[in-house]
């Protein structure tokens, strides 16, 4: 499913592939975070 | 390969697979699928009759489909058992009325069509995994024309040409028309140090064996004109750098660039390389050439069921991830399984018989010893408050977790398989399980420790011990600088990190919590750390529920060897807290105080 991603440190939201049952390492594309948060739509399955 | 079959203290189980393995270090038991080779062999004398007289002609795997064999055979000139083996799919004899010969050529009756497959069980202390690599398939680069041209051939290809118990019993010739080659090209790195094409990851052998087969050329044919087109020849290992000058003495020439393209001479099927030479001035030149070998490199061998009951995991390239690089480069992250050979990472023969030998003697320290010495730290399970629901099996990366909930049996923990990340411990909701020496009590008292005075002029940190404390440590070494506010709580692995431990320090006034594990590529505990993160996403979203900033909770990766990471998350960390005001915290306590009272 692609979703948003949203950097929890600064801010900055791209898109990208998520699946939670394979789990990757994730960092911001600009500031290298990797607190980085599936903005998962409520209405659909996680 | 002589030697291990005859050795009275060696079983050697070919043409086999593992079915199933249980138990652990100094206790496995396996259970093995011995696959029907229809021929006797403990009585079969390899005498040949059998293949003379089998109608059935198919390429020959072993060598690369140079050559053929027949549907009864010896998969190559040195296997051990050395007795014939027929495969089915091709053999027409399985009904003998439809033919049956080498059944009435077997003078010695080996031959059986109704041999069944055979589970062999039994007992073993230790496994070593040598399961070999897989070379690179050069199909797909299609401006070398693997399959395309026929005398563009792999590396691998030209090792079986050059052998002396080849397809042409070491005479080198071109494909095409079977006479000697004048002019070979020699084109390195196919499939490896490339993000695009191939792996990114250097093969290691490549170059020396580039090296091995030009002189091996120079001395069937010492007039054979010799190009290797390279992006650097590495030839680091002892002695090789005598065997690249030797190999330029005898007349190889290097030239620096990769060719972009090969067109052939549809009439001679000569081949033109287009190569940009970055050592004599540059400038796209062509190499008119009568043969070339592409240097492929290695890939890892996949092979899931093996994986999924050895409990191995693998690193970003594919080859299996060994239990710590420097302290433990052969043993498997599971005590009492220790790697040899490429299964662990590309090498040449003399790092295989090295890394063998690591193998045994680690293999040897358990088997000799008797009785294993574990870590204390493992985890136990409470019995009375276990609800039977399996989560703490299904999170533990070493599957040393027992649980049956259809029969509702409590969980158990085998110690001498756990390894203590402490994952199940965080996931249990019940609190039925304990780590020792990482207890809730200690690490709560710990959080409270730490924020006993001042908590808005501290972040806590929690940090495992193989990479972000480490990293720690490195930053500290190297005397970097970074803000005093950061307080570092150390857990084995980020997966310990309990749902409570956050919120507890929220409760205690923590502007910022930040936990911290080693990159998905380093976890000390196979996947643990991917739990961490699973765990992390459930409660961003649980804070923000709560009307709980999730931005105050923060997830990072950092290694032992990233002190100027850790400085510079911390840096970016501190400005985050500068932005946390009292009332924000004190809005979070009340949170939490109220949602605790719910609970009650």
């Amino acid at each position: 499913m692609i979703v948003t991603f949203r950097c929890l440190r600064c801010g900055y939201e791209y898109q990208g592939e998520y699946d939670r049952n394979r789990p990757v390492e994730r960092e911001c594309p600009k500031c290298g975070s990797n607190s980085i948060r599936p903005i998962v739509p409520k209405d659909k399955p996680k | 390969m002589m030697d291990v079959g005859r050795h009275p203290k060696i079983k050697l189980l070919s043409y086999s697979e593992i079915e199933e393995l249980s138990g652990f270090a100094g206790n496995f038991h396996v259970r093995v699928r011995k696959k029907a080779r229809y021929v006797k062999e403990e009585e079969c004398t390899a005498c040949n009759e059998c293949a003379e007289v089998c109608p059935v002609t198919v390429p020959d795997e072993y060598n690369y489909g140079l050559s053929t064999r027949k549907a009864i055979y010896i998969p190559f000139p040195q296997a051990v058992p050395s007795a014939y083996i027929i495969n089915m799919e091709d053999c027409l004899g399985n009904n003998p009325i439809a033919c049956g010969k080498c059944l009435e050529a077997c003078d010695k009756k080996c031959i059986d069509y109704d041999m069944k497959d055979e589970i062999i069980e039994f007992d073993v202390g230790v496994i070593i995994v040598a399961t070999g690599m897989d070379v690179y398939d050069p199909t797909p680069l299609d401006e070398f024309g693997y399959t395309r041209y026929e005398n563009v051939l792999t590396s691998m290809e030209m090792e079986r040409l050059l052998g002396p118990g080849g397809p042409t019993d070491g005479h080198l010739i071109r494909p095409s028309d079977r006479k000697e080659p004048k002019s070979i090209g020699f084109i390195q790195c196919v499939g490896s140090r490339s993000e695009k094409l191939g792996n990114p990851y250097c093969s290691n052998y490549c170059c020396m064996n580039t090296v091995k087969e030009a002189l091996l050329i120079k001395e069937h044919a010492p007039d054979t004109e010799i190009k290797v087109f390279y992006m650097d020849i590495r030839a680091f290992g002892k002695g090789f750098e005598d065997l690249f000058i030797r190999s330029k003495e005898k007349g190889v020439k290097y030239i620096r660039g990769i060719p972009g393209e090969i067109e052939e001479d549809p009439r001679t099927k000569s081949l033109r390389l287009y190569v940009e030479d970055t050592t004599n001035g540059g400038g796209v030149k062509h190499h008119d050439l009568d043969m070339v070998v592409l240097a492929v490199g290695a890939v890892p061998r996949i092979d899931p069921k093996l994986h999924s009951l050895l409990v191995l995991s693998k690193t970003s390239d594919g080859f299996l991830l060994e239990a710590h690089p420097k302290l433990k480069p052969v043993d498997a992250p599971s005590t009492g399984i220790f790697f040899a050979g490429c299964a662990e990472y590309p090498k040449d023969v003399k790092d295989t018989v090295t890394q063998a030998s690591a193998a045994a003697a680690r293999a040897e320290t358990i088997l000799s010893a008797g009785k294993i010495t574990i870590e204390a730290i493992t985890s136990k399970v409470n019995p009375d408050l276990c609800k039977f629901c399996g989560i703490c099996a299904r999170v533990c990366p070493y599957n040393a977790i027992t649980v049956d909930p259809k029969k509702k049996t409590p969980a158990v923990v085998i110690e001498a398989m756990c390894k203590g990340c402490g994952t199940c411990g965080a996931e249990c909701r019940f609190d039925a399980i304990k780590m020792q020496h990482f207890t809730d009590e200690q690490i709560m008292a710990q959080i409270e420790a730490a924020l006993e005075e001042r908590p808005m002029e501290k972040i806590i940190v929690f940090a495992c011990n193989w990479c972000s404390f480490a990293g720690g440590d490195t930053c500290g070494l190297s005397r970097l600088q970074y803000p005093t506010s950061p307080l570092l709580i150390r857990t084995m692995c980020s997966g310990r990190v309990d749902e409570k431990f956050v919120l507890k320090a929220f409760e205690l006034g923590a502007p910022i919590v930040v936990v911290s594990g080693c990159h998905f590529v380093d976890c000390h505990y196979i996947d643990a750390n991917r739990w961490t993160q699973k765990r992390v996403e459930r409660l961003w979203d649980k804070l923000e529920g709560m009307g709980i900033r999730p931005e105050r909770l923060q997830l990072e990766w950092i290694s032992a060897a990233e002190g100027t990471r850790f400085a510079e998350v911390m840096r970016a960390i501190e400005e985050l807290r500068k932005k946390v005001t009292k009332e924000e915290v004190e809005e979070t306590k009340r949170i939490l105080s109220e949602a605790k009272k719910g609970r009650r």
